[in-house]
């Protein structure tokens, strides 16, 4: 898997053998966490099995975001939009959550089909919720509507108390991303990654990819931001997009992949990490069998291992044995 | 001139044998000679076979350029060879193996140990390399030198040898790339029997070789892992960072292709 798959996987699942064994109607009380940031809670009743509660925590936003009543700003609207009557919002939230929930799965269509898709859209809420306010702002670019908050710097969180910034203009939108990495390692690794973007976005099939730079120093649209939001050790990454990267179904593309950026890099970093371990530990196998070799018994070791797995035995071992049986 | 240490007092060594010492230096600042970058200077220091007939081998006769540059400016008869730049990579592939050679000319020198019960305490033994209590149980140490990021210390003393090695990092990448595995080696120094837990100061790993791993190891063969030991480190850093570009690249490739 190299790209990030927007619905959750693991909500997905639950979801799809709920509906799947829905007159069974088990109890279920799950909490998990996706990407180091969102935070997810699932409880369901026997008494009542068509009903779920489905509760997400968003990454605390830093200072510069503003958050309406604990959620992005067009979100409700967002979720209502997605998934109609079959969820319904519950106010006010659960404690330490966002957002909660009333999923209805007697209202899901009747056909297969249909129905897997709402499933699949109902497990990426992650998108529908966080990307709300990135998605209004990239639809104004299709609809070319100038707004009053033209060059702007918008700020929207993507993970705790980080926020990556929007800047909206009549042609196209600049997103910049501070890349912040706490381990060192990571940081290093991250940004010979984001170095490679570079060089990527130069090759051939990619010249409608969105324009991209890498900086160490924040760059100039992201003057009057707050000085916390300026620092980054891994630099600043900024996309330009253009109208052609957000029509029809790229919208949907485009946000999620805009909004996990930062979990696209950091899983692939550790990702790359547990690869190297592979192949550390693999020639450290091949050392020490070099270092074998220098001992003057290292055949007869290794012989003697070999014969260890099948024992001849001989006539008198086997009459002896069946001897003492009788 | 101080970073190659070549001094006289390292021949006992030696003993009725040619110690060969080869350095590559890119630092210009060390030869006021020439202020062209495209110059890489060799300085073969050695006393015999003579200097230019060694040197003319290892550049072949058809290199019409190379130039024997004031070889008097250098202590130790060494030879300057002023390089065009088409033999620069052929010649970095072939210093580094001559670096290796002479760790392993030098090993083979160094390794004449045999077994010392500590004199200071009664029935211990120990390295003495690592202790240093007498001076007259110590030898003098062989710093082989290729520049100031890759180079090797050899340590010994009457019962013990200390191996010391800094491994060449170019940039940020290569250096965590070389500190998270040498680090992992050295996490696993007891498998190893020969490694250092810690390396020696200024280092990034180190070997300690007593008396006993002697007795129980072929001299040739240890000798032999040692000089695998340092290509493998090579090899696997560089391997390492070409994983890690290529993937880089794979990653933003099929990021930027989902906009397509």
């Amino acid at each position: 898997m190299i790209l990030l798959q927007s619905p959750s996987r693991y909500l997905l699942q639950i979801l799809s053998t709920r509906v799947q064994n829905l007159e069974k109607g088990v109890e279920l009380d799950c909490q998990w966490i996706e990407f180091d940031d969102v935070r997810y809670h699932i409880q369901a009743s026997t008494k009542n099995p068509n009903l779920l509660v489905l509760s997400v925590s968003l990454p605390t936003p830093p200072p510069e975001t503003v958050f309406f009543g604990g959620l992005p700003p067009e979100a409700i609207e967002a979720i209502k939009a997605a998934y109609g009557t079959v969820v319904h919002i519950l106010d006010p939230p659960k404690d330490g959550f966002n957002l909660t929930v009333k999923l209805n799965l007697s209202k899901l269509p009747p056909d297969e089909e249909h129905r897997q898709a709402l499933l699949g859209k109902i497990a990426s809420i992650r998108e529908v919720v966080q990307g709300a306010p990135l998605r209004a702002v990239l639809k104004q670019l299709v609809s070319r509507t100038v707004k009053s908050d033209l060059n702007k710097l918008i700020s929207l969180v993507h993970r705790p108390n980080e926020s990556f910034f929007v800047v909206p203009q009549a042609d196209k939108v600049t997103v910049v991303f501070p890349m912040r990495f706490k381990d060192s390692i990571d940081s290093i690794l991250a940004t010979s990654f984001l170095q490679e973007f570079v060089d990527a976005r130069r090759t051939a099939g990619l010249g409608n990819a969105p324009h991209y730079l890498w900086s160490p120093s924040p760059p100039q649209e992201l003057e009057g931001a707050p000085a916390e939001a300026l620092l980054a050790n891994a630099g600043f990454v900024s996309f330009v997009i253009s109208p052609r990267h957000v029509q029809g179904r790229k919208l949907d593309k485009t946000v999620w992949s805009l909004s996990t950026f930062h979990a696209y890099v950091s899983y692939h970093v550790k990702c790359s990490e547990g690869f190297m371990h592979t192949r550390m530990r693999r020639r450290v196998e091949s050392l020490i069998e070099a270092l074998d070799r220098a001992k003057p018994d290292w055949k007869k070791v290794k012989r003697a291992v070999q014969t260890r797995s099948f024992k001849r035995l001989s006539i008198n071992d086997g009459r002896a044995t069946s001897n003492s049986r009788n | 001139m101080a970073s190659l240490k070549t001094s006289e007092e390292d021949h006992h060594l030696y003993p009725g044998r040619v110690r060969p010492l080869i350095g590559v230096w890119r630092h210009r600042s060390l030869f006021p000679l020439s202020t062209d970058s495209k110059v890489t200077y060799i300085v073969i220091s050695l006393d015999c076979p003579p200097p230019r007939i060694l040197a003319a081998q290892l550049l072949k006769p058809h290199d019409r350029k190379t130039r024997f540059v004031n070889a008097k400016l250098f202590a130790n008869t060494p030879v300057i060879v002023d390089l065009p730049v088409s033999l620069q990579a052929q010649l970095m592939a072939n210093t580094s193996r001559l670096y290796l050679t002479c760790i392993r000319n030098t090993l083979e020198a160094a390794m004449c140990l045999q077994n010392f019960p500590c004199q200071e305490v009664e029935r211990h033994n120990k390295p003495e390399v690592e202790l240093k209590t007498s001076p007259e149980l110590l030898l003098n140490s062989v710093l082989i030198y290729m520049n100031e990021a890759e180079k090797c210390l050899i340590e010994s003393s009457i019962n013990s040898l200390r191996i010391s090695l800094k491994v060449k990092q170019a940039d940020e990448l290569e250096n965590i790339l070389t500190k998270k595995f040498l680090r992992f080696l050295s996490m696993r120094a007891e498998a190893f029997q020969v490694l250092r837990r810690k390396p020696v100061q200024g280092y990034d790993i180190s070997f300690l070789i007593t008396n006993s791993h002697c007795e129980e190891m072929q001299k040739q063969k240890l000798i032999d892992f040692i000089v695998q030991f340092m290509e493998d480190i090579d090899k696997e850093i560089s391997e390492l960072k070409l994983s890690v570009n290529t993937r880089g690249r794979l990653v933003a490739t099929e990021f930027l292709k989902q906009f397509i």
